[in-house]
């Protein structure tokens, strides 16, 4: 076991976290060559292309070192992104050790830090790793200093590299052998695995990727998921180079794949323990999550016929993402589409881009919600996701909603401005400590539904980046709920309904109809856009009718030339949505459900 | 709309010829001398057995319209001989309504009486303005001084129908502007109106100005107070509109020959642009047209060739779109049952949420089964029409 090296690469986005991890993988001549693309970590092209990783990857290097023994490195990549922090926290307990890397020229960033503290508090060895110090920017001595102030790190333990040239890699190789411990366990006790991660090979079925805490694991052993007690036996276990090395056995402290004839990964629970059926643990590894959508969204093609595609597309996706989950939906304006719930808001725009560009579907996505806790007059519970199944407000007694605990991080100096975002956004018992020189950490206790209008791009931009965020569910409380219905020339327009806090439902309502203002062309009659709660307007914009639109002339000639003019308008109509006599093209609905830009929202 | 054969076709006649061209015109039109005239009609004779040996419709025609450019440039022995040609080679009644356009300019009591001669009853002229500052803005050979004279020169003489052409909505053109150009027609007394609002086109003098920011059409809000003031005005002075741009002491006075384009009676064009269209059935009908361009016109007809540029099927829907479309730009609109009658749409069933919108907005009557546009329909005509939806 001493030969194993298990570890993670803790970095801001663009801190050249996958060029590093590259560089690695190339010095332990893991991959051929002529094999070798940049960036091989991440797999989909999404990934590559944003510069975020999405789904931890895995992979395993041998590597000599200079006392001339050959380890087993296994870098265990982690997503960057708050609503995956259940794969964060899966892969840094997989891991001993984990390396921070510091852009040299810009310094010590917000997003690193969360991590490096999730990091620590799991008990990990951490190494520095200055980054880019080729460029002309580098100041090496700044970051220094900051590695020991607002990191608490030996800076000198620190290794300077450029991923891009190779410098510094031999010796970011030996400090990973000699500063990061290898894994403990005992491969005599009952088998514990830790599931933190799984992929679906279409030949394949389910490829699981293991940490083992104690215990073996081989072919043909009947294993059990201690949550959620599924049964399977092995068919192959092996080492994830960048090809799959099927071995005899995994043992205590090793990484790897296990092959078990599972079909598909919707079954599966990131974070699960694998145990022997025969001779099971006493307590699975600890620490796991249930990932449960906690954000709902409708899914719509933008062209009623692309339905049959979104279902199809929507198959396949599921079978690499377990998270997902989705369900039939229809609209009176949008028509059919599916119902999908998702694990945060970049989940949902993840899966929303991969549909787009994997599929080749244009997606219209209605508002997102939160699942809400409604009790009835009659003393029944029901849980509503979506403003179509709300019940009438005069049957219900009372509603509730989830809470969550945000931790904000922020530097000292944009303290006020981060308890004022939490203060509008209906967070309570905000309160703040100094982690270090200049740095603060909030918590606040925020209804998720205000968090899910970009709570998380407002943050990063009133604190230039630095503000990092990470939640977790609370509890369901009380709400002030309210149903608001947007209209046009008096018909309900179901897909744009929404469940609010009574208190924004004014602002939201009047949003929503100035953006359909804006972008419903004129008509040849007035038309009224309203918000309304119930039989109540509480909000109206108005888009006057054309008062002059006729051809002076119309002789001869100019028939054909007006009639194939008309040929064209209605063709493009073909693509509007029908509200009563209303057309409303689709740039409406999605200028009206894009992201919230929440500035006017106070 | 009563089914094609019942209407007899009418017979078109381009003369593309003008003294200057004007800056917002953009039908095919140049200057050219007298020997470019002469060439001109030379083809043009040689056109009609052409055109003739294409046009199996063996119903006569009962209206001929000489239009332009400026017909009344051409001395009226062209003019007779034109129509002596046409009557050799296709079926004309023996008195058709003839209409002429004419420019102030050209109208004289010698050259009215020669037109009388040549059968015109409907002298249509191209005044444009009474006022000299728009007709310098119009680049418009005439003042108004001799607007005025041509007007009562043409009514002395005995026409059936005098029609005056004005143009509105010029930039600056404000609603008491207008007025007094109104009051200035009315108090001459033609017989027929045409006021259309400037449309600056692309290809024009005016649009290449407006390209250039130099000039713009009025907005929206404007054209449709001077829309409405026009349609107000003339129908309270006793000229009600007939069409979006049209308008008429009495239904005598109509254009004959000008309703045939708005409800699918066949008609033949002939000379350079012309649009032509032959009726087979109902549902079936063919569109054709004429080259452009004068020069290709000739070039095309001294090969001894047909001088054609393009032409279309029309379908039913195609016509039931037409029908639509130049339906609600008329006083009398669509005959619901007619039009499922004859095109096979039903525009009730298709339309019903649309029906009672634009009705409860008072831009379309139903009235006797026909869908007329009021007032404030007809200003929007175009947009009407695309609002409708044929099934299937």
């Amino acid at each position: 076991m001493d030969h194993i090296r298990n570890f993670c690469i803790i970095a801001h986005i663009d801190h050249g976290k996958s060029t590093l991890a590259d560089r690695l993988i190339q010095r332990c001549g893991a991959v051929d060559p002529r094999e070798f693309r940049d960036q091989i970590l991440d797999s989909m092209d999404l990934e590559r292309e944003r510069g975020i990783t999405i789904k931890a990857n895995t992979v395993s290097m041998p590597y000599t070192a200079r006392d001339g023994r050959t380890y087993e490195l296994n870098l265990i990549d982690t997503p960057g992104h708050v609503d995956f922090s259940h794969e964060v926290r899966r892969s840094l307990m997989s891991c001993e050790g984990a390396l921070l890397i510091v852009d040299a020229s810009q310094g010590v960033e917000a997003q690193t830090v969360a991590n490096l503290y999730l990091a620590m508090e799991l008990g990990l060895q951490v190494v520095p790793v200055i980054n880019k110090i080729d460029l002309p920017s580098a100041d090496v001595d700044r970051v220094m200093e900051e590695i020991d102030r607002d990191l608490g790190l030996d800076p000198f333990a620190s290794i300077q590299v450029s991923a891009k040239l190779g410098t510094g890699i031999d010796d970011l190789l030996e400090a990973i052998v000699t500063q990061l411990p290898p894994p403990k366990g005992v491969p005599e006790e009952p088998l514990r695995a830790l599931l933190f991660d799984a992929q679906y090979d279409p030949y394949r079925g389910a490829l699981l990727l293991v940490r083992l805490f104690d215990g073996k694991l081989r072919a043909g052993t009947r294993v059990r998921f201690m949550h959620s007690g599924q049964e399977h036996k092995v068919e192959e276990v092996g080492w994830q180079r960048l090809k799959h090395i099927p071995v005899p056995e995994l043992s205590a402290g090793e990484v790897g794949y296990v092959l078990a004839g599972i079909k598909s990964l919707s079954g599966l629970a990131i974070g699960d323990t694998l145990t022997e059926a025969e001779r099971p643990a006493a307590e699975p590894v600890p620490g796991y999550r249930e990932a449960k959508p906690v954000v709902f969204s409708s899914i719509y093609p933008m062209a009623t016929d692309e339905y049959e595609d979104l279902t199809k597309a929507l198959e396949k996706l599921k079978l690499n993402d377990a998270a997902l989950i989705y369900e039939k939906d229809s609209s009176a304006a949008l028509g059919f589409g599916f119902r999908c719930g998702f694990l945060g808001l970049l989940h949902l725009d993840v899966v929303q881009e991969r549909l787009e560009r994997e599929y080749d579907l244009s997606l219209i996505l209605s508002a997102p919600s939160v699942r809400y806790r409604i009790v009835l007059a009659d003393g029944k519970e029901v849980w509503v996701d979506n403003p179509t199944f709300y019940p009438d407000p005069g049957s219900i007694q009372e509603s509730y909603e989830p809470y969550i605990k945000a931790t904000i991080m922020t530097p000292e100096r944009y303290l006020g401005t981060v308890m004022e975002l939490c203060r509008e956004r209906r967070g309570v018992e905000t309160t703040f400590n100094y982690l270090a020189a200049g740095r603060m950490e909030v918590i606040s206790q925020l209804p998720l539904a205000e968090v899910l209008f970009d709570f998380y791009d407002r943050l990063k931009s009133i604190t230039q980046g630095y503000g990092s965020f990470d939640y977790e569910l609370l509890d369901y409380r009380l709400a002030d709920l309210v149903k608001v219905d947007i209209l046009v020339n008096g018909e309900k327009v179901d897909a744009l309904s929404q469940l609010v806090h009574r208190e924004f439902a004014r602002p939201r309502a009047l949003r929503y109809c100035e953006r359909l203002a804006s972008t419903i062309p004129r008509q040849q009659f007035k038309i009224a856009i309203q918000g309304a709660i119930g039989g109540q307007i509480i909000a109206r914009t108005t888009i006057n009718a054309f008062r002059k639109d006729v051809t002076a002339k119309c002789y001869g000639g100019d028939i054909s030339r007006k009639r194939k003019l008309l040929e064209k308008q209605k063709e493009g109509k073909k693509r509007m949505k029908m509200v009563g006599a209303v057309e409303i093209p689709q740039a409406a609905f999605v200028a009206v459900l894009k992201t919230e830009a929440p500035a006017d929202e106070e | 709309m009563p089914p094609p054969s019942a209407s007899r076709p009418g017979l078109y006649v381009h003369v593309p010829f003008c003294a200057q061209v004007c800056p917002y015109c953009d039908f095919s039109v140049l200057r050219g001398g007298e020997p470019a005239r002469r060439r001109y009609v030379e083809h043009l004779l040689a056109e009609v057995p052409l055109a003739a040996a294409d046009w199996s419709d063996p119903t006569p025609f009962d209206t001929v319209y000489f239009g332009g450019g400026t017909p009344s440039i051409l001395p009226a022995a062209e003019l007779v001989r034109v129509l002596e040609t046409c009557r050799r080679h296709l079926p004309l009644v023996d008195e058709p309504w003839t209409c002429l356009e004419a420019n102030p300019e050209d109208v004289t009591p010698e050259s009215c009486a020669e037109w009388r001669g040549l059968g015109v009853r409907m002298l249509s002229l191209g005044v444009q303005s009474f006022d000299d500052a728009a007709l310098r803005f119009l680049e418009r050979a005439h003042d108004s001084g001799r607007a005025r004279a041509a007007v009562e020169t043409a009514l002395a003489a005995g026409f059936a129908t005098v029609s005056v052409d004005l143009i509105y909505g010029l930039p600056d053109q404000d609603e008491a502007a207008w007025r007094r150009q109104l009051e200035a027609l009315v108090a001459l007394a033609p017989d027929h109106v045409s006021c259309y609002q400037l449309t600056i086109h692309p290809r024009t003098r005016f649009g290449v100005a407006a390209a250039r920011g130099k000039l713009r059409e009025l907005p929206d809000e404007r054209q449709a107070a001077l829309f409405e003031l026009t349609h107000r005005f003339l129908a309270d002075a006793g000229w009600p509109a007939y069409e979006v741009s049209n308008f008429a002491r009495g239904p005598e006075h109509r254009s004959r020959h000008n309703r045939k384009y708005w409800d699918h009676t066949p008609y033949l064009g002939l000379g350079p642009s012309a649009h032509s269209l032959a009726v087979a059935t109902p549902t079936s009908a063919r569109r054709f047209w004429n080259e452009l361009r004068t020069p290709h016109w000739e070039r095309r007809l001294a090969a001894g060739e047909r001088p054609l540029e393009g032409e279309e099927r029309l379908g039913p829907r195609e016509l039931a779109t037409e029908a639509l479309m130049l339906g609600l730009r008329t006083a009398e609109g669509v005959d619901l049952d007619a039009f499922t009658q004859r095109y096979g749409f039903d525009l009730e069933a298709s339309n019903a949420p649309l029906l009672v919108e634009l009705q409860a907005s008072g831009q379309l009557v139903l009235r006797d089964r026909r869908l007329v546009p009021a007032l404030s329909g007809l200003a929007v005509a175009d947009g009407l029409a695309a609002a409708f939806t044929l099934p299937g």
